[in-house]
């Protein structure tokens, strides 16, 4: 939040500002402070202390606001799941012209580019996460399974909708997924968009079959 | 690995001639201390109830009824029982799968009789299941290592199924990582959620994917509909 968009700008000082701007720019400053701490060195080792340090935010406005070191993390860690659906739908939205290939692979590549250059968030948000407890899994897996619609547009595309299993949608991402987490654990998050091609075969593949899903593959593969 | 040598596997079936055998799982005797093997099968077990975050000396120790010298005994800490146990568990597991594929002469029948034991032995016991699946990812990067290691020779039995397949026919070399990540992710999402039940019911699906991309759609249907029978 810009503090330009406030409704009185010749009242422009921080006391001046309404409380709930106050408590809300605290409240982000912490999601975010908890963001770059986890993401640096770890859930586990993150402590509280470490993000208040960072975020400049005392201690009792982090016990007024969060119930604790695990329930801030969680908050933020839908937030950044939020970026990433909205940028994926953003691609996948920007090709709405094209064969619904085409528009994974759009999709894929957005997501591949947001967590190279993001790979600290990357490696919370894909490998961190499965280490941190029973709360932090299941916001995992309910944040993969936003992507389904995505994926799930390709059974009318594959054209044999009734015959596909009903696990596909999940089953793809579950081995996209996999991929990037072997990545990014290995620490080549930063170059994630090598195996796009890869990623684009995995999540076509049980749609469109092995034939259609390589020729996808080749094509990103060779940046046409 | 100088741990996994003291633990032999004995297999009580003898692959393809023990089919006149009424029980559906080759029988498996460990041969290892039998304290040790206590502590290990009591480690799988509590990390499988209350996860590997929460595991401790003192729960092994009253799930087994053993002293505390017994435990550290064979182990220096929970870390280094729990990555024993891993590999106990999953080798016991592994050779049961083995076994079971080893009865079948086609890659279809070898990945249909493997997939079917590893399915059975989850449904059987989802705790075992959430200690080796879900949990690993809790115990640090050992552990990790030894979950890639293992993903990695299911991967390459997935691939086995190319020296069936004409050369200029074969899928990419990435496709069989798909499909073992695939798998893992279902199995592992019904874990991790306490969904106990149906894992048998997840062998169509399991059977479509792998052979759909080496034997196409209509060879992956076929061996979908014959899983679902």
């Amino acid at each position: 939040m810009d503090s330009s968009s406030a409704p009185n700008p010749t009242k422009a000082t921080s006391s001046d500002l309404p409380r709930a701007y106050l408590v809300r720019s605290e409240r982000e400053r912490l999601l975010e402070a908890m963001l770059r701490v986890s993401a640096a060195k770890g859930y586990e080792t993150t402590s509280v202390d470490d993000v208040l340090a960072v975020a400049g935010v005392s201690r009792e406005a982090f016990d007024q606001m969060f119930a604790g070191k695990e329930a801030c993390f969680l908050e933020a860690y839908e937030a950044v799941f939020d970026v990433l659906v909205a940028h994926v739908t953003a691609a996948f939205e920007a090709a709405a012209g094209e064969p619904w290939p085409q528009r994974i692979v759009a999709g894929l590549s957005a997501l591949v580019g947001l967590l190279s250059i993001e790979a600290g968030i990357a490696r919370l948000a894909m490998v961190e996460v499965t280490a941190a407890g029973e709360a932090a899994r299941a916001r995992y897996r309910s944040a993969l399974a936003r992507f389904t619609p995505f994926l799930e547009e390709g059974r009318d595309y594959s054209g044999q909708s009734e015959e596909l299993p009903a696990d596909t949608a999940r089953f793809a991402i579950g081995g996209a997924t996999s991929m990037i987490f072997d990545e990014v654990r290995a620490g080549r998050g930063p170059e994630l968009k090598r195996i796009l091609p890869d990623l684009v075969f995995a999540v076509l593949m049980p749609y469109i079959g092995p034939e259609a899903a390589e020729d996808e593959m080749r094509r990103v593969a060779r940046g046409t | 690995m100088g741990k996994q040598a003291a633990t032999k596997v004995r297999a009580g079936a003898k692959g393809a001639g023990a089919g006149d055998r009424s029980t559906p799982a080759p029988t498996l005797r460990l041969v290892v201390s039998p304290k040790r093997q206590q502590i290990l099968e009591g480690m799988l077990e509590v990390v499988g109830d209350y996860g590997y975050e929460a595991a401790s000396v003192q729960k092994v120790l009253d799930i087994t009824d053993l002293y505390r010298q017994a435990f550290y005994d064979s182990f220096k800490d929970v870390e280094s029982c729990y990555l024993a146990a891993l590999d106990f568990g999953v080798g016991r597991t592994e050779a049961a799968v083995k076994a079971a594929a080893a009865a079948e002469e086609s890659w279809r029948g070898k990945l249909r009789a493997g997939l079917t034991t590893l399915l059975e032995a989850l449904e059987a016991n989802p705790g075992l299941g959430r200690a080796l699946i879900v949990e690993v990812h809790a115990a640090g990067p050992k552990a990790l290592k030894r979950r890639s290691a293992a993903m990695k020779r299911v991967t390459d039995f997935i691939d086995s199924a190319r020296d069936e397949v004409d050369t200029d026919e074969a899928p990419p070399g990435i496709a069989a990582e798909g499909i073992a990540a695939g798998m893992h992710s279902l199995v592992h999402a019904k874990l991790a959620a306490g969904d106990v039940e149906g894992f048998r019911e997840l062998l169509p699906d399991f059977m479509y994917f792998a052979v759909l991309p080496y034997f196409g759609p209509e060879a992956a249907a076929k061996e979908m509909q014959a899983a679902k029978a």
